[in-house]
This record gives C-alpha cells, structure tokens and sequence, in this order.
C-alpha cells in the first residue's frame, strides 16, 4: 500500500456508514432472544423449599424466617447476576427468566421480589416448620409420608430415637 | 507423546536431591522436598530443566496435617507438565527459604504468601505488597482461623507529601486509568524526556476472592465467582477453576461440552484482542481506529449473547460441563457473522498499520529483551513479542484444542509493534479455530453424569487467557474448595513493565503499559478499605511507597 494508504479509512467508513443506534427515543429490541434478564416468580408453584437460594451464586435470594408463621423468599434484582442457576434448579418450574434488562429506577423497593409462605405446624409440639405448600408437594410426590409428615424433624427423630430405645429395652426420657 | 523418559529424568533429579517424595499424576507431578532443598531443586528445575515458574501457593494445612504448606509450581511447557513442589513449614515459626534470587518471577507470590498467611522467606526483604498498609499486624487474612468477613476497624494515616524523595523528577502514572480504564499507579522517575526508573504500587481492587471461595461459596457457586475475577477474560478464569476441580476430582467431561467451552473461550478472545487493539489506537491518538474496531468488535459481542445469553460473564461454565448447547440455526449463524468480522477486520489492519504515526510509535519501543523475559517468566503475546514461543492451547491442550490445528505467532523484536502484530495475527487464528471447532462439533451430553468430588485432593489448570496463561490450583474440600489460588496472566507481566519502560521516551510510556494488556482487577483480587478520602502517598522508612 502507498504512502496514502491510510486515507482508504475514508471508504471503510462510508461503507460502515451510521451503526449508533436512537436509543432509547426510538423503541426497539436491543437484545436477542437468547439473552438472560430479570427472573420472575410464579406464586402459585412456588414451594418455599429453598433450592434456588442454595444455588445462587450472589445471595439474590434469600429465605427469611418472619417468626409470626411465614417464611419470606425475598428477590433482590440488585444482587442479581442473571445467571438462571435458580431456574435450573426449581423443583416445580416456579421461576421464569425474562429478557428484561431496563431495570433503573427512583424506588429501591421496584427491585425487590418477595413470595410469602405460610410455614406449617407440627402436630406434636406445635413448633413451626417448612412450608404447607412444600409438604402438599412431597406427599403428593411420596404419598408414603403422609403417615409422618405432619410433625416436624425433630418430633419425628425423637419419635424414632424412643422406638429404637424401646426395642432394645432401655428407658427413653 | 511418550513422557515417560522425560518423568525418570524428573525422577532421577528428585532423587538426587535426597529426602524427597516423587509423584506423577496425569499432566501434574508432585514432588516434597526438605525446605532447605528447595533452592537446590528450584535453580535445578528452571534454568538445567527451562521450566517456567507458573506461582507459588501457600496454604493453612494446619486443619489438616499440623504445619503449613507451600506449593512452588513449575510449568514445562515443552514436555506438557505441571511440577508442583511442595515444603513443609514449621506451624510455629513459618520460615521457609525464598527463591527470588534465583527464580526472579516468584518475587510478587512469596510476598502474596507473606502478606496473606505469614509465612516468612529468608534470604530476601519482606514488605507489604497486597493487604494496605492500614490492614492490622499479625492478622492473615488466608490463615483458617480468620473469618472470611473480618472487618478491622482501620485509622487512616494521611501524609503530606506526593511521592519518595528522590533526585530525579517524578511523573505519577495513573492511580486511575494509566492504560484501561482501571487503578493501578505507576510512577516514573524522569531525566529530560527518558524514563530513569519505574515504581509499581498495585493491589488496589484486592477482593478476597480466594477467601470467599473457600468459605462462603458451594464448588459450583465458585464457577460464577471466578467469572468474574476480571470483566474481559472472566470465561478462561471459570473455566480454569473447573478444569482443575474436574482434574482434582477425576470427573469425566462430555466431549461436546469441552468444544462448546473452546468455542467461548476463543470468541472471548477475538472480542478481548479487538478491545486492546482499539485501545492502543486511543492511547496512540487515532481514534478513528479505535471507533471502527469497537464496531467490527460489535458483532463479536452480539455472537458471544447469542451462543450464552450475556454479552460478558457468560455463566454457561459449570464443573462438569457447560449449561446452554449450539443448535444448528446459531452455528450457521456465527460462521456468517465471523466471516463478515475477518473481512472487515482485514481491511482496517491494513489500513490501521499504513498509518504512518501509529507504525512509527509502535516500532522499537517498549523493547522487552528474550533473556529478561524468561528470566521473569512473562506470559502470552508479551512472551509472544519476544520471541518466547509458549501457547497452553498448543502445549498442555485442555478443552478441545488438541482436535484442532492452529499457529502460533511468535515475533522476536519484543518491541510494541511486536505484540501489536501477535494479537492481530491472533485474532485471525481465533476465527478460523471457531470455526474449524464449529465444524467438528460432536453430538452428545452436555454435562457430565454425576459428579462427585473427594476431599483433600490437588488440581493444577493452565488457561491461555487473551493475555496469557491463568493457572489455577485448588485443594478440594468438603462442599467447597479447600484452598483455591488464582494466578492471573498480568500478574507475571507486570514485572516485565519495568524493563520495557526503562530508558524510553516518555510519551510512549502509556503506550508501553497498554502494551502488555494489563488486566488489574485479575492481578490483585481482594480486600477494599473504604474512607471517603483522598488517598495520599506517604514515605516510610522501608522505602517502599505506601497509601494512607
């Protein structure tokens, strides 16, 4: 090339010619269709299990124990990544992803997302455990624990640990 | 290739040295010597055997086994092996002889070990080179007894005055943006126009990444964290840290799954070449070309978002395998755009390097010698330029590499030019490697079946990340990594920074920085001690430059 050679940027631009795009005045789509965004939940199959907080990498879920008998799966789109761990991991197909990226705003409370859970009541003491709607789910999964699911854990290991000392004939206090 | 007489050479060697265990796992081999050994074995190792220094590691094994552990880790690149040497450290005075002397490229790591575990190195000056100064003595962030939380309650020392005393003239270089838009200082000591003398002070984005991987994170969690050691070559960190889980774990990748991380790995590349070659074009003032690569570099954006789902931090990398597959419509889809990307990128080099300014700033400046660069065991292009012909893809094949063929650039002037051309030359053997893995990509799982990682077990991983090899080494542990040591690529080149700046013109010290492609927020990795307030440089008696 000669010692001009560099004026061809001039024909490289006139071909590129304008690639700004009029956003946002002109509204149009600037992602494709396999981008990640915002996730969403559907209240309806949520479970309250907790899976999806065990697998986010940020802790932009979390489980929280209100203490008055509801458990609260809080959403926060200000740690979120958009990685969609959760949406693999969801037992029931509670949480959808959404190309949704545009997610500024005034309202610290726009970017939360809570799901409130009633937890529910063991049969025995009456301390509070899980969640109903996960114990609808796993008896309806394994109808076989329906025999023992109303109580909760620790009920139903003392229960255990007492039938284990009976047989060998010891005294269970 | 049959190693095996290569590994009774490594062994004869070991045995040489007495007292010392000798073990050979796959690509790795594992030696423990007596400490006072250790510098016998190391001037053995990289100047008789030309290994390269990859990093050391230091290790709280005191859960574990009573003592503390370093691990030196040694690359032969020709022979396709990692040695990693081991040493003992007495719990209760962690002293173990350093190395620098004669591997000049572990000076930064025994500092890291120093600054983040205690561990003393005799034979050399100690000094900070990581945590602030501010951070308080005699608590070590990496020891397990300190909580991956910890908090000191820090006072802030503020001096007055800007610099070290010194007789020459000083140019403050940055902390914000010397070359990328990232803080790292750099202060050059100037007579007239030329540069006499270079000072580093870096570590400013230290994170605690190591720490928060090994305590608050699940092993597949970590794969999300690693990506996000550095925003532009964030995939070959994550799958660095999986291939040395899959390594330390022994777990079985589905072959498609090991193309697709390939092909990622390789658009990440293109995209990360095209940043820096626009970038040198900023810095050297032609913004034009600057303008057009960042939109040739456009559509590569566009192709990563398609095939992951995110322009950057693809989070499709987890141990085992990868999470979203290549359906035929996307293949057809990449190839057309790549092949647009080399046709308008071929034009504008051409033009780019008939510039008459750009050319003439590029050649023979920033010369980084090949006897230097070995000595401090630089990386990537910056090895590349300077007639060091290493390339991981090439010489310890991980993913899918070794189904394909490609050429590696080697240029031997070591000048700005040099590295300028390697990264072009590059990123064309990236596009054609796209698209020859495209081609071949084999039908099956993406992810493997089960996968199931035992305690206490060692992995090495080398990655050749856009600007040199990441390493990571990682110690299995129960639910998360045990230990887990990143080394970035920028880490080994900074050093170099030094000989290329010395004796040049000033104005191209900028130019000079970039060249290596510095990449900080990889470099330093942890902790940030927020006050608010300016930062100040304040002399102390060591004569090492600090911040209050």
């Amino acid at each position: 090339m000669g010692k001009l050679g560099f004026i061809k940027i001039l024909v490289i631009a006139g071909e590129a010619g304008r690639v700004t795009r009029r956003y946002p005045f002109k509204p149009e789509t600037l992602v494709s269709e396999d981008f990640r965004g915002r996730i969403e939940f559907d209240e309806t199959k949520c479970i309250g299990c907790g899976a999806c907080v065990n697998a986010c990498p940020p802790n932009a879920l979390e489980l929280v124990d209100k203490g008055d008998g509801t458990l609260l799966l809080k959403y926060f789109i200000g740690r979120c990544i958009f990685c969609w761990r959760c949406i693999d991991v969801c037992p029931t197909g509670a949480i959808t992803g959404t190309r949704d990226f545009e997610l500024a705003t005034n309202d610290v409370s726009d970017l939360y997302e809570v799901v409130v859970h009633e937890r529910a009541e063991c049969s025995e003491c009456g301390g509070k455990y899980s969640t109903i709607r996960q114990k609808e789910y796993v008896v309806e999964a394994v109808p076989i624990t329906e025999s023992y699911i109303d109580k909760c854990p620790d009920c139903r290991k003392n229960k255990l640990l007492r039938a284990l000392e009976r047989r060998r004939g010891g005294v269970y206090e | 290739m049959d190693i095996s007489p290569i590994l009774k050479n490594y062994k004869k060697i070991v045995e040489s040295i007495g007292k010392s265990s000798f073990t050979h796992v796959g690509d790795t081999i594992y030696i423990i010597v007596e400490p006072n050994k250790l510098r016998e074995l190391a001037e053995i190792l990289y100047w008789k055997m030309n290994c390269y220094h990859r990093t050391c590691v230091g290790v709280d094994e005191r859960p574990l086994n009573g003592h503390f552990a370093l691990y030196h880790i040694f690359g032969d690149d020709t022979n396709g092996l990692h040695i990693v040497v081991k040493v003992y450290i007495d719990p209760e005075d962690p002293v173990v002889p350093s190395i620098t002397d004669i591997v000049p490229a572990a000076d930064w790591c025994e500092l890291e070990a120093y600054d983040l575990l205690g561990i003393k190195f005799s034979g050399r000056k100690l000094y900070r080179l990581v945590l602030p100064p501010t951070w308080p003595h005699g608590v070590y962030p990496l020891r397990k007894e300190t909580p991956y939380n910890y908090r000191p309650s820090v006072k802030i020392i503020s001096g007055e005055e800007i610099g070290e005393s010194h007789d020459k003239a000083v140019v403050p270089v940055g902390p914000y943006h010397p070359a990328l838009h990232e803080p790292e200082y750099f202060e050059l000591y100037v007579e007239g126009e030329r540069v006499v003398d270079v000072k580093y002070r870096g570590f400013h984005v230290h994170r605690g990444i190591e720490k928060l991987g090994e305590s608050r994170t699940t092993y597949q969690q970590v794969n999300f964290l690693a990506e996000r050691i550095c925003g532009i070559c964030g995939f070959e960190h994550s799958v660095c840290y999986a291939l040395a889980v899959e390594k330390a774990a022994k777990i079985d990748v589905p072959e498609r799954a090991q193309y697709i991380r390939s092909i990622v790995l390789e658009i990440e590349r293109i995209h990360s070449h095209l940043l820096w070659i626009g970038v040198a074009a900023h810095v050297l003032g032609y913004d034009t070309g600057f303008m057009h690569i960042w939109r040739i570099r456009e559509l590569v954006m566009y192709i990563a978002e398609k095939l992951t789902g995110s322009r950057k931090t693809y989070g499709i990398n987890l141990i085992g395998g990868v999470r979203k597959d290549i359906n035929e419509e996307k293949k057809k889809e990449v190839i057309e755009k790549l092949e647009i990307v080399e046709k308008d990128l071929k034009k504008l080099i051409d033009t780019m390097v008939s510039v008459p300014e750009l050319k003439k700033r590029l050649t023979g400046t920033g010369i980084l010698p090949k006897s230097e660069a070995r000595k401090l065991s630089v990386v990537g292009p910056t090895a590349r330029g300077s007639g060091l012909d290493r390339d991981i893809r090439r010489d310890l094949p991980y993913a899918a590499y070794s189904e394909i063929s490609f050429k590696v650039p080697v240029y031997s002037e070591g000048d700005n030019l040099a590295r300028f051309l390697v990264r072009v030359e590059e990123v064309f053997e990236s596009i054609s490697i796209v698209k020859q893995l495209l081609d071949q990509l084999p039908r099956g799982d993406i992810m493997a079946e089960s996968i199931e990682i035992p305690e206490r077990k060692m992995g090495v991983a080398a990655v050749e990340a856009p600007r040199g090899e990441d390493v990571h080494f990682i110690i299995t542990g129960r639910g998360k990594p045990y230990r887990w040591k990143v080394r970035a690529p920028t880490y080994n080149n900074i050093p170099a920074l030094k000989v290329m700046l010395r004796d040049q013109a000033l104005a191209d010290a900028p130019l000079t920085i970039a060249s290596i492609d510095p990449c900080f927020s990889c470099t330093d990795r942890i902790v940030v001690i927020k006050d608010g307030r300016r930062y100040k440089l304040i002399p102390n008696k060591g004569g090492v430059v600090l911040y209050g």
